[in-house]
């Protein structure tokens, strides 16, 4: 069970041993907190209800995408002292209530149908599978919106990658014209200038896919100190890797083959200015 | 005017070059132009539904903006907060889980606000008549998805069935009447929301009392101002949480809009220096392929000056017409890309991610001017450097 609390003081050593808890790395740091300190919880922040605990362990919280904003100042404790802790005299059936029960289940495919079950015979309890529906996902929505940026960006680059083999055909104009005059054929000429596009394209993609690879880290060292996390960012999968060449090829011999054909298809005394 | 018109011959006789680099830096202006819109645009939409609302100060009782908990003693904490000079007017809203539907049919889950003096602002209504204006013991406004969904119009009859959160409740539905379909401010998409008065919430809750608002808002007079009204809240009850639309808007900054302000930062300053890289490099090899062209130029007495003003307004025109065309293209792809981002889940179906400001267009420009002389930068030191008889010399020999 996860609580967040109000910290009241610390450091403070009793004879009896007090029960134990985990903190955070985060609330260690903000409370400069060690493994054996006594703490006091309370559940307001006037303290009017307070137990005592030892710092058992530091953790470092399980990244959460969904809360990488937020400071995670949390503790954990046993059930049982939680229960104490945020007992309401008040109120009978505190001691009965939880906020949440975690269920594994042995097949983890059912979870959604799982969840309407239980929902139908225990109504007014929630139940929810922990991975979301991809409808319901915000990062489903964000690869959407990435692939759309990527899309943009890559005919922005076909573009530019067309503009710079158009100057490069027209370099080579009169190399082409002799190649032409000495008999190589159209067909060899676009076949060496398609060859020459993948291979740009090609290299120019790994060197891009090396770049992402050594900046990787910087990035992710970047947002993990701004938002104290251990949430990793970014990361240059193989598959990523893979994608970025295979499509990178293609564009490359498209944009050879079209920069190249404006100059091929005219006649050879054209070609040679004659 | 020389250095102009012989920038724009050199442009319309390399036509397919230049096509290309326009669509280039066009397509590339346009994603800046877009990451620039994205950079403010969820805060501005916020900002703007906040402020449609008509209140200025907000009264939580979680620790966060985003938790629904009752505030402790709400009745009596608004009656004190009436009192206050520096108020305008306040309202109470409750918000619950709720189940709606036609007598006999399967009902839907739905989310139910229960709102007096709070209406303004809070839903814009699209057939029907408002809450106030109804007589009906139990009055209801519906979404206009779930109006279409459940097929319902002003006068249908809908049983509405509260429940309280972690709660078996037995209590029986309420009748109420549809007195008019709304689009809801801060109502998501994918949730279907519905309204009626406290009276009838606390009704079709069971409730014996009526229980704690989950938000109060409040308008502090003109004359006084926010921060004022909320300093006078606090003073009243201390401990209160009470944010003011700026905090609000300050908070949803720093927490749930970094994301974006980031990426947009990313993006942007890669897309600039794409941009960049794209004109100077077209440029530089442009103007090496016509090297004795501009000594020939330099020989026949075109000054220095003169040859670098040409470059520089090739690369104006370059790059203007992509920035240009960029705008309109930029306007299109943002209507698409806050499509696809609206798709979140949760998200309140007015809210937008991209959003024009006038701030965005001169940043815009400004960055095009600067790509503009920067990419013309090494082109013109090579011509400035530019031995003239060798040039020739190399030109004819070759």
């Amino acid at each position: 069970m996860l609580l967040t609390l109000f910290l009241l003081s610390s450091t403070v050593v009793l004879a009896a041993q007090p029960p134990s808890i985990l903190i955070s790395r985060q609330l260690a740091e903000r409370a400069h907190l060690r493994v054996g300190d006594v703490v006091t919880f309370a559940n307001d922040p006037e303290g009017t209800r307070r137990s005592q605990f030892r710092v058992a362990g530091i953790y470092e919280p399980t990244p959460d995408p969904m809360r990488f904003t937020s400071p995670r100042i949390e503790a954990r404790m046993h059930l049982p002292d939680a229960i104490d802790v945020l007992d309401d005299p008040a109120d009978p059936a505190s001691r009965e209530a939880l906020s949440g029960i975690n269920v594994a289940l042995s097949d983890p495919a059912v979870a959604r149908r799982f969840a309407s079950d239980l929902s139908a015979r225990a109504p007014g309890v929630v139940a929810q599978p922990t991975r979301p529906a991809r409808e319901d996902d915000p990062f489903a929505v964000l690869e959407r919106f990435h692939i759309a940026i990527s899309a943009v960006t890559m005919v922005g680059g076909t573009a530019f990658l067309l503009a710079l083999m158009v100057i490069r055909a027209e370099e080579r104009r009169e190399t082409v014209g002799v190649l032409r005059l000495v008999g190589i054929s159209r067909r060899t000429l676009l076949c060496s200038v398609a060859v020459e596009g993948v291979l740009i394209a090609a290299l120019g993609a790994l060197f891009g896919v090396l770049l992402a690879v050594a900046t990787e880290g910087l990035v992710n060292r970047i947002f993990q100190a701004r938002y104290d996390t251990s949430l990793v960012f970014v990361r240059v999968t193989p598959s990523i890797a893979a994608r970025a060449v295979a499509i990178a090829a293609p564009l490359g011999v498209i944009a050879g083959l079209g920069a190249s054909w404006t100059l091929l298809r005219r006649s050879i005394l054209s070609i040679v200015r004659r | 005017m020389t250095s102009l018109l012989l920038a724009s011959r050199t442009v319309r006789r390399y036509r397919a070059q230049t096509v290309l680099a326009i669509v280039g830096v066009a397509v590339i202006g346009a994603l800046l132009f877009d990451m620039l819109l994205l950079s403010r645009g969820l805060l501005l939409s916020f900002s703007d539904l906040l402020g449609r609302a008509g209140f200025d100060i907000r009264i939580v009782g979680g620790s966060g903006l985003a938790a629904r908990l009752p505030i402790e003693g709400s009745a009596s904490l608004i009656e004190a907060i009436r009192a206050l000079p520096e108020v305008e007017r306040v309202g109470a809203i409750r918000i619950q889980g709720a189940t709606i539907g036609s007598p006999g049919k399967r009902p839907a889950a739905v989310t139910v606000i229960g709102a007096t003096d709070a209406a303004e602002g809070a839903w814009t209504l699209v057939s029907g008549a408002d809450l106030g204006s109804a007589t009906a013991p139990c009055p209801l406004l519906v979404g206009r998805g779930l109006a279409s969904a459940l097929g319902v119009s002003p006068g249908s009859i809908l049983e509405l069935s509260i429940r309280p959160p972690a709660i078996r409740s037995v209590v029986p539905p309420v009748a109420c009447q549809v007195v008019g379909v709304a689009r809801f401010a801060f109502g998501a998409s994918s949730d279907d929301t519905v309204a009626t008065t406290l009276d009838a919430f606390h009704r079709a809750n069971g409730e014996a009392d009526p229980g704690d608002a989950d938000l109060i808002v409040i308008a502090s007079r003109p004359d006084a101002g926010s921060a004022r009204a909320v300093a006078a809240i606090a003073a009243i009850r201390p401990g209160v949480r009470a944010y003011s639309n700026d905090q609000v808007v300050e908070q949803f900054n720093r927490n749930g809009f970094a994301y974006f302000r980031q990426i947009s930062f990313v993006l942007s300053s890669l897309t600039m220096v794409f941009a960049f890289m794209l004109v100077a490099t077209l440029l530089t090899v442009s103007v090496n392929q016509r090297l004795g062209e501009i000594a020939a130029l330099r020989a026949i007495g075109i000054r220095r000056g003169s040859i670098a003003s040409m470059l520089l307004w090739e690369s104006a025109l370059l790059v203007g017409a992509g920035g240009l065309l960029a705008l309109p293209l930029g306007e299109a792809l943002a209507i698409g890309l806050d499509r696809i981002l609206r798709q979140m889940p949760g998200l309140p179906e007015q809210l937008h991610f991209f959003v024009f400001e006038t701030r965005a267009l001169i940043v815009h420009i400004t960055v095009f001017v600067v790509t503009a002389i920067a990419a013309a930068a090494y082109p013109v030191w090579l011509t400035a450097r530019l031995p003239i008889a060798e040039t020739l010399r190399r030109e004819v020999v070759g």
